[in-house]
């Protein structure tokens, strides 16, 4: 039983980093944007969570660091794919690997390290413990104790289907997607939009890399998004963009990552760390064969 | 049709339009409108009709002249501009959101909300449904825009703009998508909203629509303002000052021996991903030596006819021959040995724009012609593909530079004459022809029918798609009817009309009340 | 053609200045840091040759990149090829033992097969269950990266070692060295050539790019677009193996853990900035590898750390693919201006 609860438990922690990058990408996913920059956007974001954790001893700060951080890396992007007209693609590839250099550069420059930099000082992300929740049995140990971004990533998801399907900026956001020429000539500036949705995108991120070095672990090292970006796109692109099936789909992957550990008493560390990867496999299997079974009838 | 003389409403003066990098779409051209007239704007393509209206409209932006509405001058920043200033323009291509409804699609960017942003659904319904029956339109504000027919879509369109008390309406070729029973409907509201004072603008290169509605119709010629008529002048008139010559109009056809069958179409059926009939028992043959044309509203089978000749779907019953050969379930390289084909849109299905146009040219003949391979068929020759696209410079008269330029520097109608040069050059005993003249201007218009009457009388068999009613009843032999899928009449052009025809495609059924 | 020139020297030398800025502003001299950055990578026969053999793998993931994305397949697996190559390559250079004549052309080929083997994968899910390469390709990078972790951990691990790494492969696989001049470094010109007669000469080279153009009229045209795909990633992961199978066979002829770093990403933006251009990709990987050698050097006199060229290659990246696009809008606005006010005279 307790199994099952470390399992489940490390199925929610898992998923939140994919969750709250997913819903950003979501958003400008629905606008026709296909930002693959998220990668970067949390590797950056994850950074300076770490510097201002550490320096302003306060994980409020690191944080804001963080979705700060994110926020120049959309800023880059908008610059040069809204207002320069540079394919997406192309600028978000660039802006990953400058992610990369640039954050391995300034880990250097700032902390005299190479590699990763941990310290018992920097300041952590609290759990939250839900007063009545905690005692019920067996669910309490599931819901209550998670850390606070994890329960920030469940408003976020009830926040995006609400802003995505039932408000006014949610129809725009969807015409810039489905025919922005149309959302144009409707009186609505699509650009405007797409900046504004990319800038949303860096706050999710944000939170996302927030996550992932103030967290899961207390440490920020080379690289540490390691793929998590590109999970989290394929996700968007299985579940066509809908914020509970992002959800469910960062969920199975967070088992998968669970699992992974799990399978570590059996395999050797290695292959436990592809399971994420071939889970994402699996599921475009899954997802593409739907798709062609359609196709064939 | 009277109107009250005043003062132009609008005045367009001195207006220049140059794309990059240096085609002069409008030179210095003046016209002004009147406050409730019905005022069409004619030309052949390329000779700047829409560009004017897209400048008016703040779609465009002019190099150079000045607007002025109701004398002031005016200087509209953008589209939303334009229209909170009573100008609006419904476009050529639908420009909707389909996967959207009809009120959602009205009421975009100017929704009713409540906090939160939230959208007022209820009210928003609502004031769709009133401006409806204000204007007295046949619509459902909660139909799925890609459920309703074309011309109901059109209407959307306009309702969009009367929804946001629009009093100029420009209409950029809106008879395009409407059969011939759906034009006089259009018609009768565009009268009615200029008695109601609004003021209609509209562009179109159907000299017979422009008599028949406007008060004044002003010509454009190749960028240029030739001059502004009422409509008492007639369509020999305008063609002249449109084309600047003598015009023909009648039938180019001479009568043709008709050989063996050469193309058959026996019971085919098609059926798509989500299981909806596309195609259903289509029966039908063409000769060599004739013209078989296929009419119909667009989005009744054409598409999937198309694309099952040639092979990117594969019907699930029935087969295609040609010659005698079962090509339904051949690779498309097969089906490329015995026929050519001319597609719909040469941008997106017929060349590679970014490529030269020398490689648009070998295409398929690099395949079925040893001339153009080395090396047991390894590598291209080169020089070869020079000469080549020589010969068909030469043979079809295509204004173009050097072969080695990009395909997209060549205007519109040397475009298609590259596309055809390639497909006949084929010579194929087969042409599949999809709307081959369609953006094409009446210069070229006529080239490609004289080419495609050439190949008639080489006794080749053609099919021609089209949705011009006047090109199929001048080129054709026998016209065939597509409704909803099923092949609803095959008559020789001589024994029918185009009201029948019209009527065949929006009924699937012939008139009981007009005898055949 | 001259347009792309001007374009990239013009992007180089802006994201230099933007550079010398940050330079300045952190306390370093940005001219000395330039300097040592170019003397170097190009100031002695040594320093050139070094970057001669730096820019393999650079222009090899290059190469693979750029023909993958102009012929259509958007393969972005060239970190997993390569690794899968240098892997192939070194388990044949552990217990095959021919004389080099034979080993040295073996090794390459085992190279080639464990790059082709890994993008054909991705591939083969592509065409069997359409599964879009993007992804499949970015998460075969991770598979392999662990699998050859593994791989080189357990069952090629080299028990007098203390960290993850293979025995050396046998000498007869080492590539040979005369004087301070790589010979993988002719493999690499070689392999140019051949893409480059590929792609400018023949047939499948034609179809390939017009497939890449519009995928639909080489179809409607009669060309075999499954075959050509398949054709094509298989060709561009072997490029990319290669690339690993050279780095083993000419450098620390093992393959240790973080073998290639980050040559095979650096490839693909190579063919981003060089626009899938073959030349280009050629010149831009000389470039970037230019950049790299030098950088080591940079930072031994004037103290900023290495990993800045990382970030001055991706702003090169970003300006010269930004200008590219700018560049284009601002000559077609100065050409308008310049009709209009014939017309009007």
């Amino acid at each position: 039983m307790s199994i099952l609860i470390g399992l489940l438990n490390g199925m929610i922690t898992g998923a939140t980093p994919i969750l709250l990058a997913a819903l950003g990408g979501t958003m400008t996913y629905y606008a026709g944007i296909f930002n693959i920059a998220m990668e970067g956007m949390m590797l950056v974001s994850a950074f300076f969570a770490v510097i201002g954790s550490y320096y302003y001893q306060s994980w409020i700060v690191g944080i804001v660091f963080a979705i700060l951080g994110a926020l120049v890396m959309a800023l880059i992007f908008i610059l040069f794919s809204v207002k320069l007209k540079t394919d997406e693609f192309i600028t978000g590839i660039a802006l990953n690997l400058f992610a990369l250099g640039a954050t391995t550069y300034m880990l250097r420059q700032i902390f005299g390290v190479k590699g990763a930099f941990a310290d018992p000082s920097i300041v952590s992300i609290p759990n939250i413990s839900i007063p009545v929740v905690r005692d019920i049995p067996v669910l309490g140990q599931i819901v209550s104790g998670h850390n606070l971004l994890v329960y920030v990533g469940l408003l976020a998801t009830i926040a995006s289907s609400f802003l995505v399907f039932k408000t006014r900026f949610g129809l725009r956001l969807r015409a810039a997607g489905y025919n922005a020429d149309c959302l144009n000539t409707s009186g609505v500036q699509s650009d405007h939009i797409r900046t504004v949705l990319v800038l949303l995108c860096g706050v999710l991120c944000g939170l996302a890399g927030a996550f992932l070095s103030l967290g899961y672990v207390t440490l920020f090292s080379e690289n540490m998004s390691a793929g998590k970006g590109w999970i989290s796109l394929a996700a968007i692109i299985l579940v066509n963009g809908n914020p509970w099936g992002i959800a469910l789909i960062s969920l199975i992957f967070g088992f998968s990552d669970g699992f992974g550990l799990l399978l570590q008493q059996y395999l050797p560390s290695q292959f436990t760390s592809m399971v994420p990867y071939i889970a994402t496999l699996f599921a475009l299997f899954i997802y593409s064969s739907r798709k062609r079974k359609e196709f064939l009838s | 049709m009277n109107r009250p003389i005043s003062a132009p409403l609008i005045e367009m003066q001195h207006i220049v339009k140059v794309f990059p990098p240096d085609v002069v779409a409008l030179n210095d051209v003046t016209v002004d409108f009147k406050q409730g007239e019905i005022h069409a704007i004619v030309g052949e393509n390329g000779a700047g009709k829409s560009t004017l209206m897209k400048i008016l409209y703040a779609m465009e932006a002019m190099d150079a002249g000045q607007i002025l509405y109701r004398q002031q001058p005016v200087d509209f920043i953008s589209t939303g501009d334009a229209i909170a200033n009573g100008i609006g323009m419904v476009h050529q291509e639908i420009l909707l959101i389909p996967e959207y409804s009809v009120w959602q699609n009205v009421i975009l960017g100017l929704e009713p909300v409540n906090k939160f942003g939230k959208l007022d659904e209820k009210r928003a319904i609502a004031e769709v449904q009133k401006k409806i029956d204000e204007f007295g339109f046949n619509l459902d504000p909660q139909a799925m825009v890609k459920d309703i027919s074309v011309a109901a879509q059109q209407k959307v369109e306009i309702l969009k703009l009367l929804y946001r008390n629009v009093s100029v309406l420009i209409m950029d070729e809106p008879t395009a998508v409407l059969t011939p029973q759906e034009i006089p409907q259009l018609f009768n509201e565009l009268r009615r909203l200029s008695d109601n004072g609004h003021t209609i603008l509209f562009i179109s290169h159907h000299l017979d629509e422009v008599l028949a509605l406007s008060d004044r119709i002003t010509v454009l010629r190749r960028g240029k303002m030739i001059g502004t008529v009422d409509s008492h002048t007639t369509k020999e008139e305008l063609a002249k000052m449109m084309v600047g010559r003598e015009v023909i109009f009648t039938s180019l056809r001479q009568p043709n021996q008709h050989g063996q069958v050469v193309f058959q179409a026996e019971h085919v059926a098609y059926h798509d991903a989500d299981r909806v009939v596309r195609l259903q028992d289509i029966s039908f043959q063409v000769s060599s030596g004739e013209i078989v044309g296929i009419a119909g509203v667009e989005g009744n089978g054409q598409f999937e006819l198309v694309n099952s000749i040639m092979g990117l779907i594969t019907p699930q019953q029935g087969y295609y021959s040609i010659n005698k050969k079962d090509i339904t379930h051949a690779d498309i390289l097969e089906r490329r040995r015995l026929l050519s084909y001319v597609p719909q849109d040469r941008k997106t299905m017929g060349s590679s724009v970014t490529a030269p146009i020398a490689e648009n040219l070998v295409m398929t003949h690099h395949k079925l012609e040893p001339r153009f391979q080395k090396w047991n068929g390894f590598i291209l020759d080169f020089k070869e593909i020079s000469k080549f696209a020589q010969e068909i410079r030469d043979r079809f008269s295509v204004s173009m530079g050097s072969p080695d330029v990009a395909f997209q520097s060549l205007s519109g109608g040397n475009q298609q004459k590259v596309i055809l040069g390639r497909e006949l050059s084929l010579n194929s005993p087969f042409v599949l022809l999809d709307q081959p003249t369609r953006g094409l201007d009446v210069g070229s218009i006529e080239y490609v029918h004289e080419q495609i009457l050439a190949m008639r009388s080489q006794q080749r068999a053609i099919l021609l798609i089209s949705s011009d009613l006047d090109e199929l009843f001048r080129i054709a032999d026998r016209i065939l009817v597509l409704h909803r899928g099923k092949l609803v009449a095959d008559l020789p052009v001589e024994k029918t009309s185009v009201e029948e025809i019209g009527y065949l495609m929006l009924e699937g059924k012939f008139n009981e009340k007009q005898p055949h | 053609m001259k347009n792309n020139l001007i374009n990239g020297l013009l992007g180089i030398f802006i994201a230099l200045m933007l550079g010398a800025i940050v330079m300045v502003v952190q306390g370093y001299a940005p001219f000395e840091t330039y300097a040592a950055l170019f003397n170097y990578s190009l100031g002695s026969f040594f320093t050139f040759t070094t970057m001669l053999q730096n820019s393999v793998p650079l222009i090899l993931t290059g190469l693979s990149a750029s023909l993958a994305f102009a012929s259509g397949p958007v393969n972005l697996g060239q970190p997993g090829q390569f690794l899968m190559g240098a892997l192939l390559a070194t388990i044949g250079g552990l217990y095959l033992d021919l004389p080099p004549v034979l080993m040295i052309p073996a090794l390459i080929l085992l190279a080639m097969l464990g790059g082709a083997l890994w993008s054909g994968l991705a591939g083969l899910m592509r065409l069997w269950f359409k599964m879009d390469e993007f992804i499949t390709t970015l998460m075969l990078n991770m598979i392999a990266d662990f699998f050859t972790y593994w791989a080189i951990s357990y069952p090629f691990f080299d028990k007098t070692a203390y960290s993850p790494m293979t025995p050396a492969i046998n000498v007869s696989g080492w590539l040979p060295e005369w004087g301070d001049f790589n010979s993988s470094v002719i493999v690499m010109v070689l392999a140019f050539i051949v893409v480059w007669f590929i792609t400018s000469k023949t047939v499948a080279g034609y179809e390939w790019r017009i497939s890449g153009q519009n995928s639909i009229f080489a179809r409607l045209g009669g060309c075999q677009i499954e075959k050509n795909y398949m054709k094509v990633m298989l060709l561009t992961g072997a490029l990319a193996g290669l690339a690993g199978g050279l780095v083993v066979m000419a450098g620390p002829h093992r393959f240790l853990k973080g073998l290639g770093a980050n040559y095979a990403w650096d490839g693909i933006m190579i063919a981003m900035v060089a626009n899938n251009g073959i030349v280009a990709t050629l010149l831009y990987g000389l470039f970037f590898s230019v950049l790299q050698t030098g950088a080591i050097g940079m930072e031994l006199i004037t103290a900023v750390p290495r990993e800045f060229i990382m970030v001055i290659q991706s702003v090169i990246v970003l300006v010269i693919v930004a200008g590219r696009g700018y560049f284009a809008i601002l000559m077609n606005k100065l050409a308008v201006r310049r009709k209009a006010k014939e017309e009007l005279k």
